[in-house]
């Protein structure tokens, strides 16, 4: 692999001709003489239509195939450009493995479409899957009305962050049609969602306890406070709060949502900005009984507490989760799953956002 | 009360969180709390735990044990253990939280006393921070303290919990050293608690590869219509290590590789692979068939032992090249010691599934290399097209690596390159370590989860430690009376005596080349 020693730094790789790609990897294959092993679970495309993405993206792709051996697909897209211009490179990202023994590899194929020609990604895309291994496409910012249809013929997940999103509802609506249309279930992973599994486990583990449960229908009210930028994922949380509780939405307003519980009890949701980053707490208040997760300052852990009237008490500290992209898709990779309690959650405020 | 709370009464908010239950908060009592096991796999397994953010909400630890020590001084010696046998790298900050719910209670085993200051300090632990009553109790200790423990933990109602609260105790191997002995050890443990409060712990049962056995022929439509007589040939099972007896002359003495690792260990992996598909994931429907694997392994007559099974022990050798001396010649060993240290035996199923396919099973001590593997060795194809290009075809053979290097392989046949039709055999291999960077829990983590969540698939259930137990006589009793028959010699290095080929190469067959 010295020869292309390149192949393996953050940079795109090694420029090669598009027809060349699959001659190009195999060789670099051969180079390695059985110095390394190459891996492959998943098919990871990553679409960006930022300037600056393939850098970004290829540095993310190398902390992701740490742990997840996969075939990345990196593409940068310039829809606005007038010219058509394709151009590609090939990459390896290796680690050594958790066996210790041997160098772990995973192949990355960059692309640069400019021009018309972006909107021949299916084809790009198709041409260079590894057979038959799962497919997730992870869609760097908003969709594009209509999605590319032929894309959803082949995707087993779809991974996105809603809380980049302006129009949270638009965006899904287009999704949920292409999602229609496509020949297979398409699994969403909107990694909004993952962000919230830390803050999902702490307040679940409040209500484990048969005794404890009682209070899930005594909830009055909800405060959940966030940091500019993150009012999606705290909508998100009280979405799943009314999902997972049979609450109905009844009201809002700007900083207040309404539900109804089955049993016709009002339950007030306060939304409340804070400075700060993602959500810094949120408590559930059921008569003088209050249960809350909140961020710490000093450390990145959740504090969750308990209080009864005068008694507190401290349940746990659990670690807080991931916020940078890698670590986030790691997340979503590591759990799987088919999110149908995600898109519950969504439904319920979907109105909201 | 000992089904998980969260079967019963199902947390709304735990959906789609996890696909198994939520372990509960609790209090971990550590009998035995300053011995190898607590610093080598206890307490990392719960600092994972923790530090992967797994652990129920409150969980405390109270180490029982005889030594003087204080809270502190016993979190200090946990701290350096987690630092060196901990998968994970200690986070001062985790460990700094969790600490403050670990607490060292001093007691002679055998004091009542301090069973009844260790229910008082359970009941203030409860209180104050909130574990509900929930108490595991872990036998970390010697087997012979066992009785002493259990008498007192019922004799202080700690066997007993609450309403809404659960007592559970995991009690680790050796069950027993023969049928009577386990059914003795059972007794007393069902004299203090039931079956359902009763987690008997296997850890080679929370092996990731082990647990994957069930999903590889379970969830893979190609396996199971071929898993059967009409198509495996045989199965081996072996279980290898480099290491002598090391610092366990005491114990090994007694025990010999028969009843330390065949009994338990070994019989459960044939359990896992001979097994029929449960009716449902319960630990009981897992048990169940696990048990009818047992009860369906053909007993042997006094006179067949000596033909099916083959016993052996280690003489001066090599291991890596390094001189290593014979077992007799061990601290602690008796100079005429018989202990057997290798163990090779052909064991037969009568039920329909095997019919006729032996389940060759081997363990032993200084061979070459450490390695648990099975394998599946599949019937050869009819010679009909290829007889004149390839006199023999070697067989698929299927192989499940358990340790190290955890993965499956699949042999079979290609043909090689060229103008001429040459057949040769070639390998598929799928490993963890290189499809999944992430390293896997140990399996004491796993197993403490479950434990804590009232999930006891993974652990032996009172009828499958019995019956393995009464195969296992039959072959120890017979050994007793052959005293004029030692176990083979076989040079440290090597792969055990020749009588442990013979017994393969009288089928026709020969142990895998590891």
């Amino acid at each position: 692999m010295k020869k292309r020693e390149a192949a393996n730094s953050f940079s795109a790789g090694l420029p090669v001709a598009v027809s060349d790609i699959d001659r190009e990897l195999k060789k670099l294959w051969q180079e390695t003489n059985g110095t390394a092993t190459r891996a492959s679970l998943i098919n990871l495309a990553v679409y960006s239509e930022e300037s600056d993405s393939l850098a970004r993206n290829t540095e993310i792709v190398s902390q992701i195939t740490e742990e997840n051996s996969c075939r990345a697909l990196v593409i940068a897209a310039n829809r606005a450009a007038k010219k058509n211009h394709v151009a590609a490179w090939i990459s390896a990202h290796c680690h050594v493995g958790s066996a210790r023994t041997k160098q772990v590899c995973s192949e990355q194929i960059s692309f640069a479409l400019e021009g018309p020609c972006a909107r021949s990604l299916p084809n790009i895309v198709f041409s260079h899957l590894d057979s038959d291994l799962p497919f997730y496409l992870w869609w760097q910012g908003e969709f594009h009305d209509p999605m590319e249809e032929q894309l959803w013929s082949w995707v087993d997940r779809l991974i996105y962050d809603s809380q980049l999103w302006t129009d949270v509802n638009g965006q899904m609506r287009l999704v949920e049609e292409a999602q229609a249309d496509a020949r297979q279930r398409v699994v969403l992973c909107d990694l909004n969602w993952t962000r919230l599994r830390p803050w999902r486990l702490a307040l679940a583990q409040f209500f484990d306890h048969p005794a404890e449960q009682d209070y899930l229908n005594e909830i009055e009210e909800v405060e959940i406070a966030f940091a500019p930028g993150s009012r999606n994922a705290a909508l998100l949380l009280a979405g799943w709060l009314a999902a997972q509780l049979g609450w109905m939405p009844a009201d809002r307003s700007d900083d207040v949502l309404s539900f109804e519980s089955a049993s016709c009890c009002r339950i007030q949701v306060q939304l409340r900005e804070k400075a700060g980053a993602g959500l810094s707490g949120c408590r559930l208040l059921c008569g003088r009984t209050e249960f809350s997760v909140s961020r710490r300052k000093a450390n990145p852990l959740l504090a969750c507490r308990s209080r009864h009237g005068r008694r507190r008490r401290d349940w746990q500290l659990l670690p807080i989760g991931p916020d940078e992209p890698a670590e986030l898709l790691g997340e979503e990779l590591r759990h799987g799953g088919s999110h149908r309690v995600y898109l519950r959650a969504l439904q319920t405020v979907r109105d909201l956002f | 009360m000992n089904e998980s709370p969260d079967q019963l009464h199902p947390n709304p908010l735990r959906e789609g969180l996890a696909t198994r239950s939520a372990p509960q908060s609790c209090t971990l009592v550590i009998f035995g709390a300053t011995g190898d096991l607590t610093h080598r796999k206890l307490i990392p397994a719960l600092y994972n735990i923790v530090a992967d953010g797994e652990a129920p909400p409150a969980l405390t630890v109270v180490g029982f044990a005889r030594r003087p020590k204080t809270d502190k001084s016993f979190r200090d010696e946990l701290a350096k253990s987690v630092r060196k046998h901990s998968r994970q790298k200690l986070q001062p900050r985790i460990w700094k939280e969790f600490a403050q719910s670990i607490f060292y209670h001093r007691s002679e085993f055998n004091n009542a006393a301090g069973y009844k200051s260790l229910a008082a300090r359970l009941k203030k632990i409860d209180a104050a921070r909130g574990t509900q009553g929930n108490h595991l109790f872990y036998f970390a200790a010697a087997p012979d303290q066992f009785a002493p423990i259990l008498k007192h933990l019922k004799a202080a109602g700690l066997n007993k919990a609450a309403d809404g609260s659960w007592a559970r105790v995991i009690v680790e191997k050796p069950f027993g050293s023969d049928l009577a002995s386990a059914r003795r050890l059972n007794r007393i443990v069902r004299s203090s608690f039931a079956e359902d409060q009763t987690y008997r712990i296997d850890h080679f049962l929370g092996k990731e590869t082990a647990q994957n056995i069930l999903v590889l022929r379970f969830a893979n439509a190609i396996f199971e219509p071929i898993w059967n007589a009409r198509y495996i040939d045989h199965v081996q099972i072996t279980a290898a290590e480099t290491l002598g007896v090391e610092g366990r002359a005491g114990y090994y003495e007694n025990a010999g590789a028969l009843r330390d690792m065949v009994q338990n260990h070994l019989l459960q992996l044939l359990c896992l692979v001979a097994m029929e598909p449960p009716t449902d994931l319960s630990a009981d429907s897992i048990r169940d068939e696990k048990v009818k694997v047992v009860r369906a392994l053909r007993r042997f007559d006094a006179e067949e032992i000596a033909s099916e099974v083959v016993r052996g022990q280690y003489d001066d050798g090599t291991i890596n090249g390094e001189p290593v001396v014979a077992y007799r010649k061990e601290p602690k060993v008796d100079p005429n010691s018989r202990t057997e240290t290798y163990v090779a035996l052909r064991l037969l199923l009568d039920n329909w599934r095997w019919a006729n396919v032996p389940f060759y099973v081997r363990v032993g001590k200084r061979l070459p290399k450490s390695a648990t593997e099975i394998s599946v060795h599949f019937k050869r194809a009819p010679l009909v097209l290829f007889n004149k290009e390839a006199p023999t075809i070697d067989q698929n053979v299927l192989v499940i690596r358990i340790q190290p290097d955890e993965g499956i392989s699949l042999r079979m046949q290609a043909k090689i390159p060229g103008n001429n039709l040459r057949i040769e055999p070639v390998k598929m291999d799928f490993r963890y370590g290189t499809s999944f960077g992430k390293a896997s829990p140990e399996a004491y983590e796993r197993l403490l989860l479950d434990a804590m969540s009232g999930d006891a698939t993974l652990f032996a259930r009172r009828d499958e430690v019995e019956q393995a137990w009464a195969l296992i006589d039959t072959i120890e009793e017979a050994w007793a009376k052959q005293k004029e028959t030692p176990p083979y010699e076989y040079p440290s290095g090597s792969w055990g005596p020749e009588a442990a080929d013979d017994l393969l190469a009288r089928d026709g067959r020969a142990w895998r080349r590891f």
